[in-house]
């Protein structure tokens, strides 16, 4: 069915045949944006000029409108720390880690739905569980579950011979990033799945039967087929990843509030604890400012990235 | 031919594992909410649901509040998705369609946006919702909500028209239709499981929003289950049943709304990645 | 034609941002102290009105003021305990809030000392009352009066009688009898010690500094690496090396596992008597003064007081003077359970036979100090945070004990500068 007859839509005949100008008058576009960019502006925009402006100052949490002018002082203080370079770190990896394993185990799990077996529709509806639920009844869940006396991965583990000494993963400083990882990712699998899924669904089956035919390893049909074609779609699910995972907070702050020693203390855990139990609003928002800066740097470095490779193989 | 089943059952095998490890942590919920002190604390674990504690689901409802946390997360939620997505069709269409000046800009304005952390605006926030008398409503939140998830519901659905070929609407402006009528009668349709997949995206990001609903709401009638839920974490104790039962009840809306769209978001994340 | 089309698009637009305009300002929350009718409306946020067991009772407490008279009515205020520090104080930062407010020290300190606490000295008759003094003390900054004691519970340490037949009297004596209790899934003590639970451990710990004879300052330097200190935290650390602890526990778990008989003893405040006999109402347990050779504990000390912002401020005054009148003191008494109230009160002798050791708390008022650093009062979150990331690494063996109370005066020293 092509797309021309998918079209619903009705043909109305004015009496005068005048032919309109292409797109309206002038005006046009800018009435289909003024609601929405009207918008952005005053709950975006605004605020954010306004931490712009507080991350040069020194500014409490209890009396936000006095603020004093301290040039760069704040941006001096926070990168000569050394917990700040742990931080960013800390950060680093956890994006890293997110992206490469939600996109990773969502890429497998889409391939394994992909095949036809029954039930796979079912299959594909409880797989987004995960993403469904919300984040504090995750948080809650998930340290209930890594509760060193009574959590079941625990007793899971002691039962087949892992047992972590002590029991203790959330603050023991080797395992909590790595157990905040694995719940970060078992919330984003299922939305990278599912994506991965339909982008898969429009790899042209003739063309991996036709190399399967001529004898292709599946490694092969892999590279030169499915992955030509999903691409994109690894490339909007990556950048996606990393723009959110530089802003998760809840489930960090209520499992580990950026502990033990600091072993999970992300850009916005950082930025958290100092706007409200230090009460620096201006520090605070210079945290946030190198967030949304390091943010910039990637996402403009990965659309020349992508620019390229779409040069580079056509 | 047996290469083939061995493949078959391995690969339905993963299936299931993989399955069982995204539901697991659900039906623990239920498991622990359904598990009286003495068995949660016992020698070894109890791995299926005691059905005699049922009481305990029956009690956070009777309550009275999570019936009301669980409306106020509905109306936000919903508030949320009508405004998003009715801004966010417009602006895509016109982020696809139209060539103005700052266009380019724009665009990566509404990338930007998705950088901003909540925890950073609140501040701001609360001297802008002051001023405009939005502090302790719903509709505040479905304001602030929506501001932070338009970006990205426009970009997605700009992505989707610009799949869509523009003979269509060629044809139909040539029959004298304006630009308006253009996007709903000949877009829309086309672009409905993005629709739905963005609609998705608005209500979960609103349905699960805490920071800025604990900050600006004060009434406790007016608490959506995102809060209210942390109520439960208390200073003196928290009773695990009664938190697993409440967010076992909390995620099951959210849960349910996706499987009433999902047959839409397959089809609609990807019009917009492959093509555009 | 064409006239009707720009019409359209204009009329679309206007009416777009017409729409935008009247929910903007149609929809104000209305209820800064809003009055209607003549009652004055006010809001009450108190941590204490989420507890399974006392926020019922409190909340009946509120409604006999309500209706003991008919021109002020108080509601409790909607904020849940996990961000309650910051939700409430974001509010008042931005001119906002509740009336009045149920503080732990820590924000107290901080909120009197950026003016956001209205002063009582105008508004309250402090004379006519019986303060207890020790505690109240703390509610006066400068001459200036910022609260009264809402609620001050001291710390004690709580034992299972059926595992414990006679409480430990020394440090050696605790220690022993924890070893001695730690076997198969029962343990013989628990303490917080995760930075998950900072706040927690920071009251836990200030109870082995003060106990051994140290102390957080001397009012004017911090002395947070003092000997007595090291010698203090030494025995923190003792314990948790001795693995006599659940460790990586969460204060909610162990206490639970208190009332299940599953840990012989913690050290707790008063505020838990009425909490654990609700999680089980057949535990066998009592309570003794810690057994550390300094009687000096911690206690938490929640002030109760009026947020300068409130335009109902002899309104919420009312409120304060009916709480501090004797018979509803006594009530809310009961409801706290087995810690002290702002005034010198009578437990009934029902009461006294329900729970003998109430004695214990309250001999205990005297020697309880609230936990926050003298001298520092505001900044103790940030010297709590420094001291507290500090210990916990010396726990974790990343650091001996000595080095990281060194480290914690030397960030902490900073910090205040």
């Amino acid at each position: 069915m092509t797309v021309l007859e998918q079209t619903k839509a009705p043909v109305p005949r004015p009496a005068n045949r005048r032919r309109p100008s292409p797109l309206g008058s002038k005006w046009t576009p800018y009435l289909f944006l003024a609601p929405a960019a009207l918008f952005i502006l005053v709950f975006q925009a605004v605020p954010l000029a306004q931490e712009i402006y507080l991350s040069f100052t020194r500014t409490t949490l209890l009396n936000p409108t006095r603020s004093t002018w301290v040039g760069f002082d704040n941006y001096v203080r926070i990168f000569s720390d050394e917990t700040f370079h742990k931080t960013l770190l800390t950060t680093f990896i956890y994006v890293v880690a997110c992206v490469v394993g939600a996109v990773g185990s969502g890429l497998v799990i889409a391939l394994l739905l992909n095949s036809g077996f029954r039930g796979r529709g079912v299959a594909r509806a409880l797989i987004t569980v995960p993403w469904a639920a919300p984040g504090i009844a995750v948080a809650l869940i998930a340290t209930w579950m890594l509760n060193s006396q009574y959590g079941i991965v625990n007793r899971f583990l002691n039962a087949i011979g892992l047992g972590v000494p002590g029991g203790s993963i959330l603050d023991s400083p080797r395992y909590a990033l790595p157990a905040i990882l694995v719940t970060t990712i078992w919330q984003l699998f299922p939305f990278t799945s599912v994506v991965l899924l339909s982008a898969l669904q429009a790899v042209p089956q003739d063309l991996t039967e036709a190399a399967k035919v001529d004898g292709a390893g599946r490694w092969w049909t892999f590279r030169a087929v499915t992955w030509q074609v999903i691409k994109p779609a690894v490339g909007l699910l990556a950048l996606l990843m990393t723009i959110w995972s530089l802003r998760r907070f809840e489930l960090i702050w209520l499992m580990t509030k950026g502990g033990p020693v600091g072993a999970t203390e992300t850009l916005v855990i950082d930025l958290y604890s100092q706007a409200f139990d230090s009460k620096e609003l201006g520090r605070a928002a210079a945290i946030g400012m190198v967030g949304v800066i390091i943010s910039f740097i990637v996402i403009t470095g990965s659309r020349l990235v992508a620019r390229a490779a779409e040069k580079g193989d056509v | 031919m047996r290469g083939l089943r061995i493949g078959l059952t391995a690969r339905i095998l993963a299936v299931l594992v993989v399955l069982g490890l995204a539901v697991f942590p659900l039906y623990w919920m239920v498991v622990t909410a359904l598990t009286s002190n003495a068995d949660l604390f016992g020698e070894d674990a109890q791995l299926l649901p005691d059905f005699s504690e049922f009481g305990v689901f029956v009690d956070a409802l009777a309550e009275g509040k999570a019936g009301g946390w669980l409306l106020n997360s509905l109306l936000i939620a919903v508030g949320t998705t009508i405004l998003s997505v009715g801004l966010g069709i417009p602006l895509g269409y016109a982020l696809s369609r139209f060539s103005f000046r700052g266009k380019a800009v724009m665009t990566l304005v509404l990338l930007f946006t998705q950088m901003l952390p909540e925890a950073l605006m609140v501040v701001p926030l609360f001297s802008l919702f002051r001023r405009f008398e939005l502090l302790d409503s719903l509709i505040g939140l479905v304001l602030v909500n929506s501001a932070f998830v338009l970006p990205i519901v426009a970009l997605i659905l700009k992505g989707a028209i610009d799949g869509i070929p523009r003979e269509l609407e060629e044809a139909a402006r040539v029959d004298g239709a304006r630009p308006f009528k253009v996007l709903t009668r000949v877009n829309v349709p086309l672009i409905a499981p993005s629709i739905a997949a963005t609609a998705v995206i608005a209500f979960f990001h609103a349905w699960n929003e805490y920071v800025f609903a604990v900050t600006f709401i004060f009434t406790p009638s007016k608490q959506p289950a995102s809060v209210g839920i942390a109520n439960f974490i208390g200073e003196l104790g928290t009773p695990i049943q009664t938190i697993m039962a409440v967010a076992f009840m909390f995620t099951l809306p959210a849960v349910a709304f996706y499987l009433f769209a999902q047959k839409y978001v397959v089809a609609g994340m990807t019009a917009g990645a492959v093509k555009g | 034609m064409r006239q009707q089309r720009v019409r359209r698009g204009t009329v679309t637009a206007t009416s777009i941002i017409g729409i935008a305009a009247i929910l903007l300002t149609g929809c104000s929350g209305g209820d800064d102290g809003g009055s209607e009718g003549g009652v004055k409306n006010l809001t009450f946020a108190a941590s204490t009105f989420g507890d399974p067991g006392r926020g019922p009772l409190l909340t009946q407490w509120l409604d006999a003021f309500n209706s003991s008279q008919s021109e002020v009515r108080v509601t409790s205020a909607a904020v849940p305990y996990p961000t309650f520090g910051q939700t409430v104080l974001t509010q008042m930062g931005s001119g906002q809030g509740p009336d009045l407010i149920r503080f732990d020290m820590p924000e107290f300190e901080s909120a009197s000392d950026a003016g956001l606490i209205a002063p009582l000295d105008d508004l309250v008759d402090i004379s006519k009352y019986t303060l207890l003094k020790q505690p109240d003390q703390f509610m006066v900054h400068d001459g200036v009066r910022h609260g009264v004691i809402f609620e001050a519970s001291n710390y004690a340490m709580y034992y299972n009688a059926d595992l414990i037949k006679t409480p430990p009297k020394t440090y050696d004596e605790f220690l022993n009898t924890a070893k001695s209790l730690t076997k198969g899934d029962v343990f013989g003590l628990a303490f917080r010690q995760t930075e998950a639970e900072e706040a927690g451990v920071w009251q836990d710990i200030f109870n082995y500094v003060y106990g051994f004879g140290g102390a957080w300052s001397d009012g004017k330097t911090l002395t947070i690496n003092s000997p007595k200190n090291l010698e203090g935290l030494q025995k923190y650390k003792d314990l948790f090396d001795a693995k006599v602890i659940p460790r990586g526990a969460d204060a909610a778990t162990f206490r639970r596992m208190f009332a299940e008989g599953k840990v012989g003893m913690e050290l707790n405040n008063g505020g838990y008597v009425a909490a654990t006999r609700g999680q089980n109402p057949n535990l066998n347990f009592s309570v003794a003064p810690i057994p550390f050779p300094v009687r000096s504990q911690g206690a938490i000390l929640a002030p109760i007081v009026i947020n300068e912002n409130s335009s109902n401020k002899e309104a919420a005054a009312t409120f304060i003077k009916w709480a501090l009148d004797p018979a509803n003191q006594v009530k809310l008494q009961e409801i706290l359970g087995a810690s002290s109230v702002a005034t010198v009160t009578e437990r009934s002798p029902e009461k006294l036979k329900q729970t003998p050791f109430l004695t214990v708390f309250d001999e205990l008022t005297e020697s309880s100090l609230p936990q926050i650093v003298l001298g520092f009062e505001a900044k103790t979150p940030d010297i709590r945070k420094v001291v507290v990331q500090n210990v916990i690494a010396s726990l974790q063996g990343k650091v001996d004990l000595k080095t990281a109370l060194d480290q914690a005066q030397q960030q902490a020293t900073e910090l205040v500068r």
